[in-house]
């Protein structure tokens, strides 16, 4: 393995800023995986962290390149976005070497991305829970290779909702590009990184990088979600779990009055589905989504 | 009515509060109906002053009024109320959530509802403000194709009016209509000597020519206003650090410099050491200047109009 400091940025009262790219293997085919875009999103790079101890131990064919943590300021502070700005780096992609911080950041990890497959990890809002997922488009080679990861859910969407960010930039330069989401922002979901990780030893066996495939549990395929939102503002008390099944006219949660906590509305399942996505901060906005389920279609 | 203040739309919160989005009403016959909009981001308050200066003038000639004006002096009261750019609680940037839903969260309702109700009017301009890192001298800036808003904004006595191709932002106020005139100017967050009644007076020009206030009826004489320096995205320059560090800026905002001038210097912030000069390539004046001084490689630190 090395890791090569892929790029560097330099930084007034600090250390230099340095993108690091962990390499294993070498020649073709070649894969790179990114994670930490967002600085908050920590289960992507312990998932990732994962992955390179099974590659130290059984070295892949071919080269596989993990970005563990792209945004590693964002990450020491617990934010989102690039501190010092405030400027989202999946906003700015394809990046520019001449541009801005954020920009030249972004131009580094499409430099840093090399190879045919890019898998991009993300993880839920920082007030949302979701269950280990991969996103896909309707049709194509994205959504088998989607299917190999072996996820509980395969959302088909679409292919213009993945035109934007990282993944919008690797599209347009011809890669085949995945994103893999789970768990919640500005946390350490260990299960979830640890599913997330299985599902790359999959994707990786798929790509021609590792033997022996590990077994997938069966995954959910649907394009249809349903999105429960709340009416008006108040304290949402989930009844449900990121991943856990439900049936039609189970309780999914109920939004209470924030003082005094008298229930203000109730939430049921109109269809039977998987949990994709649950509200964990529980002051919510008026139309804000509290739990999102991805309907059965058998 | 001559003069109403209304309630746009209001934001409950999840802890009871409500919050209201306003609009101001200034109605006094069937000529051009002008919108004026401020406080889209929470840290401009410049433009929300703009505005109650244009009110209270047009307060004073309301019975004269032929036209319809609307201010909306604020249409994200919560991230002003903290002097936040976004939408707290969503931390979403209500700038990039035009043109709304109507059955979407907070801040796509406001957007959606503004939308509908500014629709049909004869203008719409937006009191944009500035970034709180950096300093602007006043201007406006128009899509280049839109002849009439060019027009308009020419007489809004700013000192340089920019006509730009380039693609407004996704979800931008610019992008959801596309002949609206951007007034900029000052520092984010403050407010500048000067800047809010040099703006302030161009609305009222722009609002006399466009035949919603009578010539007489202006504060100034119309001679007084400024003609500005009309640019496109060729003769507007970008200056970025290649070093970080402190920038140090030698120039103030709409200062004159010539071809080599130092714009500003960047140094090392603990020992002093001059780490970088930033030079005009051209001459022409200082638009935007970096007010924050810590920066990083890429930063933009000074943006020029050339001459």
């Amino acid at each position: 393995m090395t890791d090569h400091p892929f790029f560097e940025l330099e930084s007034p009262y600090r250390g230099w800023y340095r993108l690091h790219r962990l390499s294993f293997g070498s020649g073709g085919p070649v894969t790179t995986l990114v994670a930490g875009i967002h600085g908050n999103e920590c289960n992507g790079t312990y998932a990732l962290n994962l992955l390179a101890g099974r590659l130290r131990l059984q070295p892949p064919r071919g080269t596989v390149h993990l970005v563990p943590c792209v945004n590693l300021f964002g990450a020491e502070e617990g934010r989102k976005r690039w501190p010092f700005d405030d400027r989202d780096i999946n906003e700015v992609f394809p990046g520019d070497a001449d541009g801005s911080p954020v920009e030249r950041v972004a131009e580094a990890v499409m430099r840093a991305s090399e190879g045919q497959l890019c898998v991009d990890l993300q993880t839920g809002s920082a007030v949302v829970h979701e269950v280990p997922h991969v996103r896909a488009p309707l049709t194509g080679p994205v959504l088998a290779l989607g299917q190999a990861a072996g996820l509980p859910v395969l959302w088909r969407r679409p292919a213009e909702q993945f035109d934007d960010g990282l993944l919008g930039a690797w599209r347009a330069a011809g890669r085949t590009a995945l994103v893999l989401r789970g768990g919640r922002g500005g946390s350490l979901d260990v299960d979830d990184a640890k599913t997330m990780a299985r599902a790359l030893v999959r994707l990786l066996a798929q790509a021609g990088h590792l033997h022996a495939p590990e077994p997938a549990p069966p995954t959910i395929v649907t394009e249809k979600m349903l999105d429960y939102r709340c009416e008006v503002g108040g304290f949402f008390v989930p009844e449900v779990r990121p991943g856990e099944p439900v049936v039609v006219g189970q309780v999914l949660g109920t939004l209470r009055a924030a003082i005094g906590g008298e229930t203000i509305e109730s939430f049921h399942a109109t269809a039977a589905g998987v949990v994709l996505a649950v509200r964990v901060y529980p002051v919510v906005h008026g139309r804000e989504l509290v739990v999102r389920v991805a309907q059965s279609t058998t | 009515m001559p003069h109403s203040l209304e309630v746009l739309i209001e934001i409950e919160l999840p802890t009871g509060d409500v919050v209201g989005v306003h609009r101001r009403r200034f109605a006094g016959g069937v000529g051009p109906h002008v919108v004026l909009v401020a406080g889209i981001r929470g840290d401009t308050p410049e433009g929300t002053r703009v505005l109650h200066a244009v009110g209270r003038h047009l307060e004073s000639v309301a019975d004269r009024l032929t036209g319809t004006v609307d201010l909306y002096p604020c249409l994200n009261p919560l991230a002003a109320h903290q002097g936040a750019r976004n939408w707290p609680g969503l931390d979403v940037d209500l700038n990039r959530r035009f043109p709304g839903r109507h059955d979407g969260h907070a801040p796509d309702r406001v957007a959606a509802r503004f939308m509908a109700e500014v629709e049909g009017a004869d203008q719409v301009i937006e009191l944009r403000g500035a970034h709180p890192a950096f300093r602007l001298a006043p201007h406006a800036r128009v899509g280049k194709d839109q002849l009439v808003a060019v027009e308009r904004a020419s007489t809004a006595n700013v000192r340089a009016l920019w006509t730009s191709s380039a693609s407004p932002g996704a979800g931008s106020l610019e992008e959801a209509i596309p002949g609206l005139i951007g007034l900029l100017g000052g520092v984010g967050n403050r407010l500048t000597d000067g800047v809010g009644l040099e703006l302030a007076d161009g609305l009222l020009n722009l609002l006399a020519v466009m035949g919603v206030i009578p010539e007489e009826d202006l504060p100034f004489h119309w001679a007084a206003v400024q003609r500005p320096a009309v640019v496109d995205d060729e003769h507007v320059v970008d200056l970025r650090s290649m070093r970080g560090g402190l920038f140090i800026p030698a120039v103030g905002a709409w200062a004159e410099v010539d071809a080599g001038d130092v714009v500003g210097e960047v140094i090392e912030p603990i020992s002093g050491e001059v780490r970088e000069e930033l030079r005009a390539p051209a001459a022409g004046r200082v638009l935007a200047l970096r007010e924050e001084p810590v920066i990083y490689p890429g930063n933009l630190v000074c943006r020029l109009v050339l001459a």
